[in-house]
């Protein structure tokens, strides 16, 4: 089985197409945003031998490598039963999640604010050399731990940028803030993202929590293992997956990212906090909700330097041979929960996996925002750009500069 | 799933912005290099959001080629 990826689609940085559906009156009955950009390369990963496929998958999303790095990890683990690395493993991959985490937000800044994105990107790039990456993709973990601890010199050049990158990331958000937040986000789903064993928000949790619109918390720290009880896809292997939480059934449309993170737990770092409080506030918003996320991932940074464990300590456990079963790894990425599951047989060959990416999760947010917008507008572009905007596929449109996004909306008759 | 396949840079044009072509598989396309100021002709990019994000090592571009290879998404190539 092959696939063909279309290189246009996946460098044009403004492609983006929505199909807007009519019914016999001309309402807007729906709005979805086309995903094809997307392949699913699940089936390629059948029958490969499983601990290849962490390398592999983030090789080809090279977007986001750290965070597939790190959940495939995790899955694998799961394979074998390993449910804890040591603290000096857990202190590296964390600092490199965190690195990873501003890299990517910080994109978004660019084209506002160049000089405080390359402070930030300064400090993403030292912590994740420090955690054992200094190119591009990621070479900190293996099954079981980590490659090696910290290297101390490269701790202390990463600590002297905490302060700037502090004041910069905190300024940003400042200015986020202040803001007025879009009109658009009128999503009933819940919200779902990674929290530690006592509920605060936490970004490479081993714990998941959903929280629905009204506050009611439908799963309260559950287990990676728990996974095929929690969400489901409507259709799987599809691009657009549809997932949903299985204990809501077809109603269990859920959200993921800055803004699910903010609105599900509490953030543990003092800085986001008081900014998190302010964003809760102030009506929320997804650039907002990015910039406080950045603060955040800037002071879990500094946290980690000052840890002893970071620089010494066993970096890894054995890792038993696995036998037929299933692993599931996740992490809260920059755009939200990623999900890698892989299923394998006797030889720890893969049968079947699933790559769940924030982007296929969060489709069925941005479909909502897209209809809202253009029952509102029709087809005005600079509302469904905004919808857009504000659920940040991980596609190359989400931060076009206004107007430049080349959207393509085709309208269709339906129901 | 998203997908980033390392492209060569081809040419840049300085600037507050400066921006960058970049070719593959017969595609001229333009990119803001301005989140990788160290990123000079020949180098191997990775775009996101029509931004160049970063900047691989010749070995680390050959790697992606060849896994993409591996999976027939695109003709292999080899890094200059």
């Amino acid at each position: 089985m092959t696939t063909r990826l279309v290189l246009d689609e996946i460098l044009d940085p403004g492609a983006a197409r929505v199909v807007v559906t009519r019914d016999a009156t001309g309402r807007v009955s729906e709005a979805a945003f086309d995903l094809a950009g997307l392949p699913r390369v699940d089936g390629l990963l059948t029958g490969r031998p499983a601990v290849e496929v962490p390398a592999l998958v983030e090789r080809l999303c090279g977007i986001c490598p750290a965070a597939h790095h790190l959940a495939g990890m995790r899955a694998l683990e799961a394979l074998a039963g390993v449910t804890a690395v040591p603290p000096t493993a857990e202190a590296v991959r964390r600092l490199l999640h965190a690195g990873a985490v501003i890299a990517i937000h910080v994109v978004h800044l660019v084209a506002t604010d160049p000089d405080a994105a390359l402070v930030l990107r300064r400090l993403a790039k030292a912590a994740m050399a420090t955690a054992g990456s200094p190119g591009h993709f990621p070479a900190t973990a293996m099954p079981g731990g980590v490659v090696a601890p910290a290297m101390p010199d490269r701790r202390d050049a990463c600590a002297a940028l905490v302060p700037e990158a502090l004041a910069v990331a905190r300024r940003v958000a400042e200015r986020a803030l202040s803001a007025p937040p879009g009109s658009l986000d009128g999503f009933g789903g819940a919200d779902v993202a990674l929290v530690d064993d006592v509920g605060r928000l936490d970004l490479f949790g081993s714990r998941l929590r959903a929280v629905a619109d009204d506050g009611t918390v439908l799963i309260d720290g559950a287990p990676a293992s728990d996974w095929d009880s929690l969400v489901a896809e409507a259709e799987p292997g599809s691009s657009a997956p549809r997932p949903y939480l299985v204990a809501l059934g077809s109603r269990g449309t859920y959200r993921v990212g800055p803004v699910a993170q903010l609105r599900v737990a509490d953030v543990p770092t003092p800085e986001a906090a008081g900014l998190q409080t302010a964003w809760r506030t102030g009506g929320g918003g997804a650039s907002a909700a990015r910039a406080v996320i950045v603060v955040h991932a800037v002071e879990t940074i500094a946290g980690l330097l000052g840890a002893p464990a970071l620089v010494a300590g066993d970096v890894s456990v054995p890792l038993p041979p696995s036998g037929p079963g299933v692993g599931v790894g996740w992490v809260d990425g920059a755009r939200g929960l990623l999900v890698h599951r892989y299923e394998v047989d006797a030889a720890g060959v893969i049968a079947r996996a699933t790559i769940l990416t924030p982007t296929a999760q969060n489709e069925p947010w941005l479909g909502e925002m897209l209809r809202a917008a253009a029952q509102d507008r029709g087809t005005d572009r600079a509302r469904l750009e905004d919808a857009i905007r504000e659920a940040d596929p991980c596609l190359p449109c989400s931060s076009a500069p206004a107007g430049a996004m080349g959207l393509v909306v085709d309208t269709v008759e339906g129901p | 799933m998203c997908i980033a396949i390392p492209v060569r840079l081809t040419g840049i044009t300085p600037g507050v912005m400066p921006m960058g072509t970049v070719e593959h598989a017969g595609a001229t396309l333009a990119c803001c290099l301005a989140y990788v100021p160290e990123a000079g002709i020949g180098d191997y990019v990775v775009i996101q959001n029509g931004f160049a994000i970063d900047v691989l090592d010749p070995e680390s571009a050959a790697l992606s080629l060849a896994a993409f290879a591996e999976l027939g998404a695109v003709p292999a190539e080899t890094p200059a």
